[in-house]
């Protein structure tokens, strides 16, 4: 596997999206080249960070209540 | 498959429907919150987007095949609600040209000077929700599928009923996108000097 074919694969291989045996070929590859490990290593932060970032929010008390009253007339 | 007949309503199969909707159904309220607000762009309209999305969902219960992923069932309810009654008057459907934009990493420009990204902690959550909301609409709602939601590739394609390979360039394209805007605000801040070039 070279550079390109491994980064073609970058978010897949980050969200758990390949097959066993690419992984394997993934990790072979971003082992032996310390360029493409610290870009991995980058954007799974940049994931990481984007989740932490987003999932905070959730619905308003008042929606929940609204919905329920709705649904059950409560 | 035939959908399967309405139940005749009587005290205990409205009771069990009640139970089995909140356990299921009611406790994604706040996913579809967070995704509507997303795609609506404001409160207000996010709020009547769940309400009617949860009330569609509530009458169409009996269809919904136990089991099976409740979130992405009522995900592909609310994005119908919201292209059929939101989009007309939210946003405009922007129409993007995929080849014009240009996947680029911003590591590329970062590795010398922060290759651990920490300038990331820097930027607030409201400034990655500004940044997420200024994506083109079909990058805005795989991404925050994927990252805000972390429904799998597969998921993502049955709620937007595309093949899973436009989910993967779709978030391929709208992850740099959105790394570009946050690095060019960060850069915009001083958090980063950035690449003069």
């Amino acid at each position: 596997m070279n550079c390109r074919e491994c980064t073609e694969h970058l978010y897949e291989f980050l969200d758990r999206e390949v097959t066993p045996e690419l992984e394997r070929d993934i990790r072979q590859h971003l082992a032996e080249c310390p360029p493409c490990g610290e870009h991995f290593d980058f954007e799974r932060l940049f994931l990481d960070f984007l989740r932490a970032r987003c999932r905070a929010q959730g619905a308003p008390p008042e929606l929940k209540r609204r919905i329920l009253r709705d649904l059950f007339g409560e | 498959m035939a959908p399967a007949p309405t139940p005749t309503p009587t005290p205990a199969a409205d009771a069990d429907k009640r139970a089995s909707f909140e356990r299921e159904a009611l406790v994604h309220l706040d996913s579809l919150y967070r995704v509507a607000l997303r795609l609506t762009g404001n409160p207000a309209d996010a709020d009547d987007l769940v309400q009617e999305t949860i009330l569609k969902a509530y009458r169409a219960w009996h269809q919904f095949e136990q089991g099976t992923n409740a979130k992405g069932w009522l995900l592909t309810i609310l994005r119908h609600a919201f292209i059929n009654e939101y989009r007309r008057r939210t946003r405009h459907p922007e129409t993007v040209d995929l080849d014009a934009i240009e996947p680029y990493s911003v590591f590329e420009d970062l590795q010398e000077e922060d290759p651990q990204g920490a300038f990331f902690d820097r930027i607030v959550d409201d400034e990655v929700l500004r940044a997420i909301d200024e994506l083109p609409e079909q990058f805005r709602e795989t991404v925050v599928l994927s990252d805000v939601e972390g429904l799998s590739y597969e998921e993502i394609a049955r709620v937007l009923d595309v093949p899973v390979g436009t989910v993967k360039s779709r978030l391929f394209r709208g992850r740099r996108m959105l790394q570009g805007k946050l690095y060019d605000y960060a850069v915009g801040m001083g958090y980063i000097k950035g690449n003069p070039a």
